[in-house]
């Protein structure tokens, strides 16, 4: 039963980082309706750039973390001005959007490579002592993660509600052209919302630094992200981080009770079957194309 | 000798793989990043027939082919089925070849069949060699024109133009997506068998997301819609990189930036749109000539 809970507090430190990428890919699929690949680039590039920061210049971590979360905001905003714009202006396919995003992703993380390392490196943190319940042991880091990235999605959530600018955004995603028509600066809205998935890759970088290890290919998992808001359901934010918390801790027990070698094989069956059985995930309402 | 006959080897097999990825993300508009994992069931699957059962390698490396082309279908017919976006089925790609790798990674058995898990898988060498591949390249070349241009192929272009204009001119969207997925998955599973072939053993390490993105490469900068275009492109990425192995770190760095330059620039690619025939050459010559010939005038 310790071993079970303790795989529960776990999975939803994880889940909660998946939560937080989920939500970076639906806020750009929701108004540009394509799957920004260079996502997880810009969270390798958010860990990496804090761990630079503590490592090399001796930051504290906090000013480290903001440090990288400026720099990613710039990456991020960049990225949208340079390789998706002129896309976007001319209405490409989507299939252009996404090789562009595509190619991105390859030279950022092949500069990364180049310039950083391909090592893994641990996250110049000090451990601290977990915090025993009963017999459950349960890492300050996790917490912390946990904590953290339930805070950046309540104010996503209050940004995106209760202010101006996100019921631009909100406007967008219904309908970009009409948006824009009622007044609505698109360009803005880019900027803004690129601005939001820097802030959440490096939040969510940072912390899957930590609690693993910083290396250029650590976007990799964004691949679970993906598959936490499809089993979610596309394009929904709350089942986005419904989904992401339900993988997590489905993940940390296939690895804690099965094998951690086939965690992730796991975690594509269990997309297939969603996908089979569930078309438009679990909460979804109809995740069928627009015309 | 040795070393451009490795290199006319090399090119020929990406250029098969990159046939099968022309057709499903050049013709029919879906994209893929996870073509390897069809390469590495259909090699892993041609290598253990050659060796265990003694099946002559053409017929393993069909047998092979056809079963990357049965598993394309598992993920293929759960992403297609309800007109989901089609970024599902790319992410269940990436997800499928990642899967395939991790597997052969780690197991190490099969049943009672050692496969060698991350040290490869060894196969009987000398069985292939430039002819071969050249036929084999003829014939996947002259298939996949031949599928291109047929109705088949065209209701493939109708799906990646419009794909709810091509649903109300009668195109079953489910079996014609289906149908290039099991022709792109084959294709990649006979280069993968080739791969075996050529070095004598099958290995994890050859399919990683590397190889993806260089297929994808291929029919990016050869041209949507055209078959010559990622012939050519999958060939020169093969041969241009051995001649120049001072830039092999670089590789990925530049493929990455030329992918955005290109959907910038010209997101048609080389020859994007292009048939592949002899007209091409004929078309080709008179736009270059008839480029000039207004310039000289103006000249004179």
């Amino acid at each position: 039963m310790d071993l079970f809970l303790q795989q529960l507090v776990s999975g939803i430190s994880i889940g909660a980082i998946y939560a937080l990428l989920a939500v970076g890919y639906a806020l750009v699929y929701s108004i540009y309706n394509f799957t920004n690949w260079a996502f997880d680039a810009f969270m390798a590039f958010g860990a990496i750039m804090a761990f630079i920061a503590i490592a090399s210049l001796a930051m504290p971590f906090w000013a480290a973390a903001l440090l990288a979360i400026v720099l990613t905001i710039i990456l991020a905003v960049g990225t949208e001005r340079l390789a998706y714009r002129p896309l976007r202006i001319r209405q490409a396919p989507r299939l252009f959007m996404m090789i562009s995003a595509m190619g991105v992703n390859l030279t950022i993380v092949q500069l990364m490579n180049k310039f950083f390392g391909g090592t893994f490196r641990k996250f110049p943190v000090e451990s601290v002592q977990p915090i025993f319940i009963g017999n459950v042991s349960i890492g300050r880091m996790d917490l912390l993660a946990g904590a953290i990235s339930f805070a950046v999605l309540s104010l996503l959530w209050l940004f995106l509600y209760r202010t101006k600018w996100g019921l631009a955004i909100r406007a967008s995603s219904i309908d970009v052209q009409t948006a824009s028509l009622m007044g609505i600066n698109n360009d803005a809205v880019a900027v803004a919302i690129f601005g939001l998935t820097g802030i959440l890759s490096t939040v969510a970088g940072v912390f899957y630094g930590i609690k693993y290890a910083v290396f250029p290919m650590m976007g990799t998992i964004t691949i679970k992200a993906m598959i936490a808001s499809i089993i979610g359901g596309l394009g929904n934010l709350p089942a986005a981080i419904l989904g992401s918390l339900l993988l997590g801790v489905l993940e940390t027990l296939v690895s804690g009770y099965i094998s951690s070698t086939y965690r992730d094989l796991f975690s594509f069956i269990f997309l297939i079957v969603i996908l089979l059985f569930f078309p438009n995930g679990l909460m979804g309402k109809s995740g069928e194309e627009k015309l | 000798m040795g070393y451009i006959n490795t290199i006319l080897i090399l090119g020929g097999i990406n250029v098969i793989a990159a046939l099968g990825v022309s057709i499903l993300t050049g013709y029919t508009g879906l994209f893929t990043i996870g073509h390897a994992g069809f390469m590495a069931l259909g090699g892993y699957v041609s290598a253990i027939l050659i060796k265990e059962y003694n099946v002559h390698f053409v017929l393993a490396l069909i047998v092979g082919g056809a079963f990357a082309g049965v598993a394309s279908l598992i993920i293929g017919y759960p992403s297609f089925r309800s007109r989901l976006r089609g970024d599902y089925f790319a992410i269940a790609t990436l997800g499928f070849s990642e899967a395939i790798r991790l597997i052969l990674n780690n197991a190490k058995q099969i049943g009672n069949l050692n496969i060698g898990g991350s040290f490869g898988y060894s196969i009987p060498s000398g069985l292939i060699n430039v002819p071969v591949i050249l036929i084999a390249v003829l014939v996947a070349a002259y298939f996949a024109h031949m599928f291109v241009t047929s109705q088949h192929g065209k209701n493939c272009i109708a799906i990646a133009q419009d794909e709810v204009a091509a649903e109300m001119m009668g195109v079953n969207l489910l079996r014609t997506k289906l149908t290039a997925l099991f022709i792109s998955a084959f294709y990649a599973g006979v280069a993968g068998g080739l791969m075996g072939l050529f070095f004598a053993y099958q290995s994890p390490s050859f399919y990683s997301i590397t190889q993806s993105s260089n297929l994808l490469a291929a029919v990016v900068f050869g041209g949507i819609q055209s078959l010559i275009g990622p012939i050519i492109t999958a060939f020169i990425l093969i041969a241009a990189p051995q001649v120049l192995l001072v830039f092999e770190s670089w590789r990925l760095i530049a493929y990455g930036f030329l992918f955005v330059l290109v959907m910038v620039f010209r997101p048609q690619g080389l020859l994007g749109y292009v048939e592949m025939n002899l007209n091409f050459i004929k078309v080709g010559w008179k736009k270059m000539t008839a480029t000039k010939a207004p310039h000289g005038k103006a000249v004179h």
